[in-house]
């Protein structure tokens, strides 16, 4: 039982075994599925997910919800893409589709943090707000016809890996050095899992809460210019519930939902799952139309059973030390 | 006093919550390696300070002075940056993560020169504690000491101890208190908030009764008996009610209505006792001693894993909760915010919530409802605008007058009450007390289950006594005293 106990405490662990069946599973199927080609597609279509889920992390841990990244991610690509296709300068571009993501996570942050606004509620209005605006803005045409040597970029190899995927490695390593080693990195945890705790501590928790959800559309609008440099062209449906992935994928990863519990390596390994899934389906010769409805399953799937069995270690815990406590009785004086 | 430095100062502070002023002008000092113990009933004022203190709640009007410097105590960061630290009375530690990242979490130095100086104090003091268990996986009192250890580590030098040993056993009360000397020999001053008396005197160098926002007794221990602590600590209202009341006192040990059976279940072993009609059992106990979880098994929302209950000489095991009410047993729970109260509902919901199944066919039946809550509102002087008022609005005891009421209207024979007067003040705590004498005078077998032993000798006629699981003790009237109680709970 404990070891069975300890396997589902490192969820990176769960997960990594997860993504290796899965390939091997439909590799069975399909073995085009398991060939380097196809292993450095999905790599390659998990970038976005990887910041998504890194930024939700964030979020998460501190027992929020974050839904408007789909939005975040859709506004940033489409302004940098018409910015960059207008003739802007490429870095100036990139860093107004940053600053964007920044303003809209910390409006998000002050409205849960320090107005108080359910978190789901607080993201959910900015998400609407943000996709009008990104609407709007473009008027409801494509982005298109974006200049090769942006879209290239997006090509560009280092060491037989795809750039992005280095960059996006980096990111997770030095998030995960700083959730685990720096000075204020374990803070997030703490606001989720015990809010009164953290205030008696000295953990400034309305800060903390702001500078989860700013790195959380941080991490949005940077998954943006990237979904235009790899995609070339932005819809204006780009991001449309792409959110719901990003939560998958770090469920999956072993974050929990009820913040405190979870890290940056379990959500990147959980958004390589998702896109694996993604590209298994095709693998698979299902119709496409089914992804969403696969993903929300798998969501619901996820989140049920990692309660059921925290639930069932939790009970059993609390019944030993119950136990413990009457079994030696009277006597000791 | 006057040759030790002050530590801190407290001048003149008060504080309200919506109507209800909590704190009226209390004035207070600690100087070096003193004691102070603070005494006084629930909803005396004591957390409230404390919180005051650690910056926690803001201060309506008042000073705080720190070694005589004025100082805005705005928010908790600021009192532990002056070295306060608060030992809350329910741990706050962080479930998920280990021992060590719990002690450590906050500061600003070398995590692996802290994880030494944190290796080196618990060995200094002689703790067996593993620094790499998750923190959801200690007891309560193992959640204590890391508590501590987190205070110490932040070379605190006031310390404020909120009942630390309300769930510690002997042993390490003992161990505990050698520790509190160790600390006051390095010159830290502690506030010492308790409910035993022995400890004040064994203990403290000073102490400090709080009633009603107000502090009544203040000095050395040396100048105080424990009678005059006593006296100090008595409500007015109580002792009246007590001698109205005390000559109805007939316990007639005729009819038997619960008998419990050498029950067993998750946190409590061997239980026997009985209650008879219109008596009032009390069942005393630290918290933590299995109290709640015994309550709960009774009233089918716990496993019973042997013995039996019986409800008018028939087993009501392993019956549902709607079952055991409607055979006329029903239960006031500890907390009445989690599992009490609706608190956006109006008086009247709360009232007759229970019953609305009774008193309806296909709709409501409004006028009746009406009847019912206004009964109750006149019986037991519920101070509310009208019924309509939502509960979270009232205090407190009102609150509770209404829990009590609606548990009523389901006609019980049985009622048992955890906590009763949990978080409500003096006066109101009176109020209840009539309450609950008037529910005896009815006929009800009452089971009163409390941690504050004062309740238990007010009210009871009888008293069980719980230590870890087991209730070894069982008093008559004559017998229930504080002192007992308070021995009897800790297993000596």
């Amino acid at each position: 039982m404990t070891i069975i106990k300890r396997i589902f405490e490192k969820r990176e662990i769960t997960a990594l075994a997860f993504l290796i069946i899965l390939f091997l599973g439909v590799g069975l199927r399909n073995p085009d599925f398991m060939n380097t080609q196809s292993i450095s597609t999905v790599l390659k279509g998990s970038v976005l997910y990887i910041f998504l889920a890194v930024g939700m992390t964030f979020v998460l841990l501190t027992g929020g919800i974050d839904v408007s990244v789909g939005a975040t991610l859709g506004i940033s690509a489409a302004i940098s893409a018409s910015m960059i296709r207008d003739g802007s300068s490429v870095v100036l571009s990139i860093l107004l589709a940053i600053a964007i993501g920044l303003i809209i996570g910390l409006i998000n942050g002050i409205g849960v943090a320090i107005i108080k606004v359910p978190a789901i509620i607080m993201t959910l209005g900015v998400l609407g707000i943000t996709r009008g605006t990104m609407i709007v803005y473009t008027n409801g045409k494509w982005v298109e016809n974006l200049p090769d040597s942006f879209k290239v970029a997006s090509q560009a190899n280092l060491g037989g890996l795809n750039f992005y995927f280095i960059l996006a490695v980096i990111i997770v390593a030095l998030v995960q050095l700083y959730f685990s080693r720096g000075k204020t990195g374990r803070f997030f945890a703490a606001i989720g899992d015990n809010v009164e705790g953290s205030i008696l501590v000295g953990i400034p928790v309305k800060k903390i809460t702001v500078i989860a959800y700013v790195a959380s559309g941080f991490c949005a609008s940077v998954a943006g210019v990237i979904f235009a440099s790899q995609v070339g062209f932005v819809t204006s449906n780009t991001g449309l519930d792409i959110e719901m992935v990003a939560i998958a994928a770090c469920v999956l990863g072993g974050v929990s939902l009820s913040g405190g519990i979870g890290s940056v390596i379990g959500a990147s390994i959980g958004a390589i799952i998702m896109t694996a899934i993604n590209s298994a389906l095709i693998f698979l010769k299902v119709p496409s139309f089914w992804n969403k409805s696969i993903q929300g399953s798998l969501l619901i799937l996820i989140v049920v059973s990692d309660v059921l069995i925290h639930k069932y270690f939790q009970d059993k815990a609390r019944k030993q030390r119950l136990s413990a406590r009457s079994s030696f009785v009277g006597g000791d004086k | 006093m006057s040759e030790k430095k002050s530590l801190i100062r407290l001048n003149e502070i008060y504080k309200s919550f919506a109507d209800n002023e909590v704190l009226k002008g209390t004035s207070l000092e600690l100087s070096e390696g003193e004691i102070v113990a603070i005494i006084g009933g629930n909803g005396a004022g004591k957390s409230t300070l404390m919180k005051i203190i650690m910056g926690i709640y803001p201060l309506d009007r008042g000073e705080i002075y720190i070694e005589d410097k004025k100082i805005n105590m705005s928010s908790p960061s600021v009192a532990l940056e002056k070295g306060i630290y608060l030992v809350p009375q329910e741990p706050l530690l962080f479930p998920n993560m280990t021992v060590e990242e719990n002690v450590v979490i906050g500061f600003n130095q070398n995590k692996s020169e802290l994880g030494e100086k944190l290796r080196n104090l618990i060995k200094q003091l002689g703790w067996n504690i593993s620094l790499s268990r998750k923190a959801a996986t200690l007891s309560i009192a193992e959640q204590q000491l890391v508590e501590i250890l987190r205070g110490l580590l932040r070379e605190a030098r006031i310390l404020i101890l909120d009942e630390p040993t309300s769930t510690l056993t002997f042993n390490e009360i003992q161990s505990f208190f050698k520790l509190m000397k160790d600390l006051q020999a390095k010159g830290i001053g502690m506030f010492y908030i308790t409910h035993r008396l022995t400890e004040v005197f064994e203990i403290a160098t000073d102490v400090v009764i709080l009633r009603d926002g107000e502090i009544t007794i203040n000095g050395p221990v040396s100048d105080f008996t424990k009678e005059m602590l006593i006296k100090g600590l008595m409500p007015d209202s109580v002792e009246n009610v007590k001698e109205d009341l005390e000559n109805d006192l007939v316990g007639n040990k005729e009819d038997l209505v619960l008998k419990v059976d050498s029950l067993s279940g998750y946190g409590f072993h061997d239980i026997s006792f009985s209650v008879y009609e219109g008596e009032i059992l009390g069942l005393a106990g630290v918290v933590g001693s299995g109290r709640t979880e015994l309550a709960e098994a009774i009233f089918g929302m716990g496993e019973i894993t042997g013995g039996d209950v019986l409800l008018d000489g028939k087993s009501i095991k392993g019956y549902k909760t709607k079952e055991i009410i409607d055979l006329g047993l029903n239960y006031v729970p500890e907390d009445r915010h989690l599992n009490g109260i609706f608190s956006m509902a109006d008086v009247r919901l709360n009232t007759t919530s229970a019953i609305l199944s009774r008193i309806s066919k296909v709709f409501i039946n409004h006028r009746k409802e009406k009847e019912i809550t206004q009964k109750y509102i006149d019986d037991f002087r519920i101070k509310v605008t009208g019924q309509d008022q939502s509960l979270k609005s009232l205090s407190g005891g009102n609150q509770q007058k209404v829990v009590i009421g609606r548990i009523l209207s389901s006609n019980p024979k049985v009622i048992i009450l955890d906590e009763p007067t949990r978080g409500i003040d003096a006066g109101a705590r009176g109020d209840v007390y009539k309450i609950i004498y008037q529910l005896k005078k009815l006929g009800l077998a009452i089971l009163l289950i409390s941690s504050d032993f004062e309740e238990i000798y007010e009210l009871s006629d009888r008293a069980e006594v719980m230590y870890h699981g087991t209730n070894h003790v069982a008093l008559s009237k004559e017998e229930i005293t504080m002192d007992i109680l308070t021995l009897a709970a800790f297993g000596a």
